[in-house]
């Protein structure tokens, strides 16, 4: 099989690898990761069928900035020119007469442009007698050092890179230009809580969204993640237990808020319908519905999440006073408005977890953003959210310092219906207390002890 | 929106509510129709969810005589177009739907459903 580098964008590197094999999976392909495989490290070295897989990855992966066919790889030049001649059959074809561009570059690190020069001199083997074109040479070719960290001396770090990779290129990613195409900044309706539109997109791909698909987001807000996922060709319902946040301001005048901004992407009509209510008391027929739950609950730092109901209960009298008051309040001009209380965070990711087994079709996904303490954070707090059937299939933490979220993937591992869940409002009095329990509160005591505080 | 696909697949909820309490019924609608993408991949894999009665049922209140009254077996490009006019390009945008049971009110506005239900339905 022929090998592959990638050359990946500087960002949400634990997202890379989830994002590579969902991609994968959407072409109906698989990859085989190589065995030391540190996600960290900017450039991988994958083998692919064809070229064609790799046209399809960086055709959708938001992380890939280029993918160059693999000629050579070494800890030094020597090494790595040793590789590039036994490899000759791979390049010798564009000695002849082929015109190109030979690119050296570094991650953490500027080469200086003498030693550029004699990088270029030293490949003067493969004899490549085109002529060399800066603007529109028929191939590029490219050779990567790959610098651990960049802190000392430009002069003293130099040379000393950990990895030196050579090849030429076979296509730029071109699913980053859609990052600034969904730009928050220029939509005609977003809110404060929407989603910076780079990890939309992850998570749209982490969705597997595509043509045909079905695709429901159950805080759906502003409608953040349904412009990506509507624009892969799925179409998305959307619902919320406050329906200005999917209106906005603008008044029965316009349409509301998210599809507006829907139809300045051009994919109003894939928004197949938002409706007001509350998750927990959901008006779903029945189950077996989605390909997909994607969502990105509110966890408190800017809105917290609400169910129906109310913190303390009422006394008889007062209920029935409030009855009598509904039923009037129906008939008026101004639509009731039922109490909501606080939906706690461990509560809601458990049961988003056992809604989606009984909203998804079989093989179907969930994915979802998890707030977490990350000095508190176990792995045994996303397994822990899991049920019989569901299973985990990428856990990705975009690190804040203190805290994170954890873009988390699950999977519905089995064809069989369950019963919707009942939402319960007691946890486990002795199930460990995940790190992103009372996420809110952690937040705004700065996630120290709630001893330390007084 | 509110859409015919999405018609079919909400029941009332009140607490209590668990029979015969679907299909919602239309009232006082105002119907806008819009062209939508023709995608015959996406109504084959949805029609085994649809509850057929309760959509041709729907599709008549608003108008539309065009559904037959059983699912047809063969599912020709003639007929899912038909389907798919229905389905997706006929938009409740006010109104109320209301439950044949327990005759919750359920209002539309602006093409948004409010499915909240009173706190002494949620008991």
């Amino acid at each position: 099989m022929p090998s592959y580098i990638l050359v990946f964008a500087q960002s949400h590197s634990e997202f890379r690898i989830p994002e590579l094999e969902s991609v994968a999976q959407l072409h109906g392909f698989a990859i085989t990761l190589p065995l030391e495989c540190d996600p960290l490290r900017p450039f991988m070295v994958l083998d692919l069928a064809s070229e064609e897989h790799a046209r399809l990855l960086a055709g959708r992966c938001i992380l890939i900035k280029h993918i160059y066919e693999f000629y050579a790889q070494g800890g030094d030049y020597e090494e790595l020119h040793v590789v590039n001649k036994a490899n000759g059959h791979l390049w010798s074809s564009y000695a002849h007469d082929t015109s190109f561009k030979f690119l050296v570059t570094a991650y953490n690190h500027k080469i200086p442009q003498r030693r550029q020069r004699d990088v270029v001199e030293s490949f003067s083997y493969m004899a490549f007698a085109g002529k060399i074109d800066m603007k529109n040479p028929q191939i590029v070719l490219g050779c990567f050092e790959e610098y651990d960290s960049s802190t000392g001396l430009r002069q003293d770090r130099d040379s000393k890179f950990r990895q030196v990779y050579f090849g030429r290129l076979v296509i730029d990613g071109s699913a980053r230009a859609l990052i600034k195409m969904f730009d928050v900044k220029k939509r005609l309706y977003y809110g404060n809580t929407s989603m910076e539109s780079e990890v939309s997109l992850l998570m749209a791909n982490q969705a597997l969204a595509s043509s045909s698909k079905l695709v429901y987001d159950p805080f759906c807000g502003t409608g953040s993640m349904a412009y990506p996922i509507a624009y892969f060709g799925a179409q998305v319902f959307g619902s919320d237990i406050d329906g200005r946040q999917m209106r906005g301001k603008a008044g029965k005048d316009q349409p509301p808020g998210v599809l507006r901004a829907a139809k300045q992407y051009g994919v109003a009509d894939r928004i197949v319908d938002l409706c007001t209510f509350d998750v927990t008391r959901n008006p779903w027929r029945c189950g077996d519905l989605f390909d997909t739950i994607v969502t990105d609950p509110p966890y408190g730092v800017r809105a917290g999440a609400k169910r129906l109901g109310r913190k303390k209960e009422l006394s008889e009298d007062k209920k029935a006073a409030n009855i009598e008051h509904q039923m009037s309040a129906r008939n008026k001009e101004e639509p009731y408005v039922p109490p909501t209380k606080p939906y706690e965070l461990s509560l809601l990711a458990a049961d988003l977890v056992l809604l989606a087994r009984y909203l998804l079709k079989p093989e179907g996904r969930l994915v979802f953003f998890l707030p977490t303490v990350n000095e508190q954070y176990e792995e045994v707090d996303i397994q822990a959210m899991l049920c019989d059937g569901m299973v985990l299939v990428a856990n990705s933490l975009q690190d804040f310092g203190s805290w994170g979220r954890r873009l988390v993937t699950i999977r519905k591992a089995t064809h069989e219906s369950y019963p919707p869940p009942c939402f319960e409002e007691e946890r486990d009095p002795d199930a460990r207390i995940p790190a992103h329990k009372d996420f809110r509160e952690q937040y705004f005591r700065g996630f120290k002890k709630e001893n330390d505080v007084q | 929106m509110v859409r015919l696909i999405t018609h079919n697949l909400l029941a009332c909820h009140v607490k209590g509510c668990t029979s015969n309490n679907f299909p919602l019924e239309f009232k006082d609608v105002q119907v806008v129709l819009r062209e939508s993408e023709f995608n015959p991949d996406f109504l084959r894999g949805f029609i085994p969810k649809l509850e057929w009665p309760a959509l041709v049922g729907a599709a008549r209140e608003l108008g539309d005589t065009s559904l037959p009254d059983q699912l047809p077996e063969m599912l020709d490009d003639d007929f899912l177009k038909t389907l798919h006019h229905v389905l997706l390009e006929i938009h409740v945008e006010e109104g109320i739907m209301i439950c044949p049971n327990c005759k919750h009110n359920y209002p539309v506005s602006n093409g948004i459903p409010n499915m909240l239900l009173a706190e002494h339905e949620i008991g």
